[in-house]
């Protein structure tokens, strides 16, 4: 283990830095594959969110803080690597994303799997405003406040959003 | 659906999302199999995209070893930023010498552009002196004439008159 990684543990200015990143390790790489769709663009934006907050750990110390910052800064480094790579961003197939769980009833499996590939499509086709809301959205602990922190809007207006969202995917996805 | 339901297809939406119907909505089912089976299955749908959206995040996990990279990559800018200060430093001088070049240079340009040689300044004074050849041709009697100022009751031709021709 390097000697940072036994610091972040124990005391020093990294002290509490690497409980940090395992507290929002998931939510962190979950909002950054919602917009990527693949997980190794995905871990290098949430190394990098992670990164950037460990140079401003000094003023990111308080949990709630940090949760805040990191999700923000995660979701525009995400939107802009997206935008960098325009057509040359791959994304994961959902029989990539699931190729180590197991599956319990394959037949059923495998038809939520191509439904699973038909949604993010879908989504993909959701306008700006609606997509942003359902993407935050989906990642764990991501909550409607979360979702307004980050975008800067209204709990309410991420409510209704998320619902206009949720409408237009029911009325595609026949 | 037919034409004349297709107006009910928004509130069919809305009640499978909200998992309530409106009154109007309730009183219409009564009286139409073709949107009670509708809801039914919009309601199926509905059940099958809540089940679906959380997976399109919450089924990718970051890799095992994600922490642990963070933090080396962490340690990683920390040892270099450590490294850096006498690279600041160096670029700090060497900016100070720069700057000072530079203010000497800029002093030293006015100072000689203050400085004339006594050629030049000569060649200069005997060009803002110098009259056009034909400035000569122009010149008539006149001129004189004009650059005088007439007291009152006088006239610029004043030509004075011999004596004996007033005899």
């Amino acid at each position: 283990m390097s000697a940072l990684i036994a610091r972040a543990e124990v005391h020093g200015p990294e002290a509490g830095f690497g409980e940090r990143i395992a507290e929002n390790q998931r939510r962190v790489f979950q909002i950054a594959y919602s917009v990527l769709g693949n997980s190794a663009d995905a871990e290098d934006a949430a190394q990098e969110a992670f990164l950037r907050a460990y140079q401003k750990f000094d003023s990111l110390r308080d949990a709630e803080k940090f949760r805040g910052w990191v999700n923000r800064i995660v979701f525009r480094l995400a939107l802009n690597r997206r935008r960098g790579h325009g057509r040359r961003l791959t994304r994961d197939t959902a029989w990539q994303m699931t190729e180590t769980r197991t599956m319990v009833d394959g037949a059923k499996d495998a038809e939520q799997l191509v439904m699973l590939d038909r949604l993010r499509r879908e989504i993909e086709r959701l306008p700006e405003k609606l997509r942003s809301v359902l993407q935050l959205s989906l990642a764990e602990e991501m909550e409607a406040a979360d979702v307004g922190a980050v975008l800067g809007i209204p709990e309410g207006t991420v409510r209704s959003r998320m619902h206009t969202a949720r409408k237009l995917l029911l009325e595609v996805m026949k | 659906m037919n034409g004349a339901c297709e107006k009910w297809k928004d509130q069919l939406l809305e009640a499978a999302l909200a998992g309530a119907t409106t009154k109007d909505l309730e009183e219409h089912l009564r009286g139409c199999a073709k949107c009670s089976t509708e809801l039914d299955e919009v309601r199926a749908r509905a059940a099958r995209l809540d089940a679906l959206l959380p997976l399109v995040a919450r089924g990718a996990e970051p890799s095992a070893d994600f922490r642990a990279r963070v933090l080396a990559a962490a340690e990683a800018a920390s040892e270099g930023k450590r490294a850096r200060p006498w690279r600041a430093w160096t670029l700090a001088g060497a900016a100070a010498v720069v700057v000072v070049v530079l203010m000497v240079a800029v002093t030293w340009q006015r100072r000689t552009a203050r400085m004339i040689p006594g050629d030049e300044l000569a060649g200069a004074q005997k060009l803002a002196e110098w009259r056009a050849p034909s400035d000569g041709l122009l010149r008539t009697p006149g001129q004189e004439i004009l650059r005088t100022m007439p007291k009152l009751g006088e006239s610029y031709l004043n030509v004075p008159v011999k004596k004996d021709e007033e005899e």
